[in-house]
């Protein structure tokens, strides 16, 4: 079955970048400058909706043909490609998306043809699904866990990480004891919010080891 | 693929000469045509790959170049250009890429690798400190006599002599040197463990291109190398990189923590590395040191980790088993095999037995020396990927133990299993044991190379 993998969904959508000379700078100009700026933390669009492990936006201008004989080919538009890999349910993330960042969503697609705008719902959903390509073959950011059970996963195990090298060699009553009160502890800490774990890093347009 | 011209390749490419002193001495070109004539001069030093035979040299000659060097002697610019980046952008460019951060920054390094006015590299080894010493003044009068170069600044290095024998150990006790590759062509006592892992299990010799330009490498291409081919045939690139080892830090650090180990000292010290303090793998002797195995050859370096997937033998992030994960990624090890680097290094600095006192402040620890086709493809992704980082071991943002830099935040897990002698334990608030006090990269070019530059017939086209 395309796009799903266990309960992980891979999902690829091309949307057509409007083509049009008047336009200063150009659409695809536009996207690029906008997604160059975009956060990669806590308030990235995808931490802010339900259910991201992993998206990528990318503006595809052309095809470059690099055989021999050399042929010149094009692709018939400038597409916006958005890949993720998301949880459950195509609906539901497409409507937590739209729900939690429709400015966004908006800033962005707005640039595309036939866009209908987030806050037109299910135009919204028709669109972006009229615009997928079903995927076998994906990238796969976890295995098989859902994006809270993620968070969660990471949180326990720096905290019993964090536990077990600040508890080493105690006696057992004393490990007993504080070990019952760090699990009260760990079970009352509300869940990290997603792009909050990691390391900063600025989003980088590769060759970075060139 | 037939055997290699031993004539044409510097000696220290295709050996470990186990000559115990040795002496680095840091170049800048004069002139660029005294710079020439005093290579000229040099060639007739130079030692080469030929088979000793027997009959040991008294004292080696070898010499490498930065690319700001090769610049001075006047190369090609066609030439200069074809050179890879990392190589024409030099070893302090590419401290962010390295992670030589805080501590290990180049603004921290010696004045002589802050500077960059370092053009070449002569390496001096010999038998005797004497031996040594009559070599170093003969080069250094052909350097006098061309006025080729100044002499910026020479480092000094030395094996531990242990009952009138020079040995392989380094300042915090390991016996080092052990995991050099086998390559293809390369005459050499091989022993199992140390080339590439086969389906069935045994070792052969990687493609001789992972060590020298010029010829296939892993992949079946022929290396990045600069034009024209005569000038990169038979050279590698080098990296240099002098280490500092805080002595003290490491022997409280190991104290302290030992008192909690149920393991015992010994025991925790080989967790840190995968190998006993006498050499003896943990994979291959999980209890204690054996020195029939770390003796050896057949078995000193013949082991994997498809058993100990949990790493309650060799603990998922110890050193060996960080550079060198042989069988650990799985996929028969093929996914290793273009990450190899062959290692040329001594210690320098006094040793400080067990026992005697040790400061971090006193000047010690190793010259670290590094030989690949790919100074990015090899030495840069083991720096970068294996020991600043540890998503590969699965230990997400582990350091290596001994080479990362922690600045007194990491963590180290010993796996353990549920023996009461080899408990899981963590090592955590690590310092900083190791520190880089700077170096650079360095092409080593081949004989043939060496008289082309010379004579100034470098010719890309």
């Amino acid at each position: 079955m395309p796009n799903k993998n266990g309960s992980v969904y891979g999902l690829t959508i091309l949307s057509p970048i409007i083509d049009d000379e008047k336009a200063v700078p150009s659409h695809d100009l536009q996207i690029r400058n906008y997604l160059a700026k975009l956060s990669t933390r806590e308030d990235s669009p995808f931490a802010l909706a339900p259910g991201t492990h992993l998206a990528r936006l990318v503006v595809m201008d052309d095809v470059i043909y690099v055989g021999m004989p050399a042929c010149e080919e094009h692709l018939k538009s400038k597409y916006l490609v958005f890949e993720s890999n998301c949880d459950g349910d195509l609906d539901a993330y497409l409507h937590g998306l739209a729900d939690k960042t429709p400015d966004r969503l908006d800033a962005i697609w707005k640039h595309c043809v036939g866009y209908p705008g987030a806050a037109n719902r299910l135009a919204f959903i028709d669109y972006m699904k009229a615009c997928q390509l079903d995927t076998t073959f994906y990238f796969a950011a976890v295995n098989d866990k859902s994006v809270p059970e993620t968070l969660r996963a990471l949180q326990t195990q720096m905290a019993v990480a964090d536990f077990i090298a600040t508890h080493q060699g105690s006696d057992m009553a004393t490990l007993q004891h504080e070990f019952i009160q760090f699990v009260a502890h760990l079970k009352s800490l509300p869940l990290p919010k997603a792009g909050s774990m990691g390391p900063h890093r600025d989003i980088k347009t590769g060759g970075r080891n060139e | 693929m037939s055997k290699l011209n031993e004539t044409d390749i510097q000696g220290f490419v295709l050996r470990g000469y186990n000559l115990p002193v040795a002496r680095f001495l840091f170049l800048h070109f004069e002139s660029p045509a005294r710079a020439r004539s005093l290579i000229a001069r040099l060639l007739s030093h130079i030692t080469t790959g030929q088979r000793w035979d027997g009959a040991k040299p008294q004292s080696t000659v070898n010499i490498a170049f930065t690319h700001r060097g090769l610049q001075h002697l006047e190369l090609p610019d066609a030439t200069l250009l074809s050179f890879p980046v990392e190589f024409q952008q030099g070893m302090k460019h590419r401290a962010e890429i390295l992670g030589d951060e805080g501590v290990n920054s180049p603004e921290h390094w010696e004045d002589v690798w802050r500077e960059g006015r370092v053009h070449a590299w002569l390496g001096i080894n010999g038998l005797t400190p004497e031996a040594l010493e009559a070599r170093c003044s003969l080069v250094l009068s052909a350097i006098e006599e061309t006025g080729g170069a100044t002499v910026l600044a020479s480092q000094n290095a030395a094996a531990e002599v242990i009952n009138g024998k020079p040995t392989t150990k380094e300042h915090f006790g390991y016996t080092d040197g052990f995991g050099n590759p086998d390559y293809l062509g390369v005459e050499r006592r091989s022993q199992p463990g140390q080339g590439k892992l086969l389906p069935n299990g045994t070792w052969a010799p990687l493609a001789t291109g992972e060590l020298l330009l010029g010829y296939a490498d892993e992949a079946g291409e022929l290396p990045v190398a600069p034009v024209p081919h005569l000038l990169a045939s038979n050279g590698t690139f080098m990296v240099y990189r002098k280490l500092h080892q805080n002595l003290a830090t490491f022997r409280d650090y190991l104290e302290t923590h030992a008192a909690t180990y149920a393991g015992g000292k010994e025991k925790l010290a080989a967790k840190f590395v995968g190998r006993w303090r006498d050499g003896t793998p943990v994979e291959l002797s999980p209890d204690n040191p054996d020195p029939t195995i770390a003796q050896d050859p057949a078995r000193s370096t013949n082991f994997t980790y498809a058993a100990d997937a949990e790493g309650a033998r060799c603990p998922m992030g110890a050193h060996v088993r960080r550079v060198h994960p042989r069988d650990a990624f799985g996929f028969n090890g093929q996914l290793i095999n273009r990450r190899r680097i062959t290692r040329r290094g001594l210690p320098y600095g006094r040793f400080a037995p067990e026992g005697e006192p040790a400061s971090d402040a006193e000047e010690r620890g190793v010259i670290f020396m590094a030989l690949n086709a790919s100074l990015s493809r090899q030495f840069e992704f083991v720096q970068q990927q294996w020991v600043q980082y540890g998503n590969d071991a699965h230990l997400g943002n582990e350091k290596d133990m001994l080479m990362g830099h922690h600045g007194g935040r990491g963590r180290f897990v010993v796996q353990g299993d549920e023996t009461p002698t080899n408990p899981p334990f963590v090592c955590s608030n690590l310092p900083d044991f190791v520190e880089l006090r700077g170096g650079d990269y360095f092409f080593l070019p081949s004989i043939t190379a060496l008289g082309m530059i010379a004579m100034g017939l470098v010719d890309p086209r």
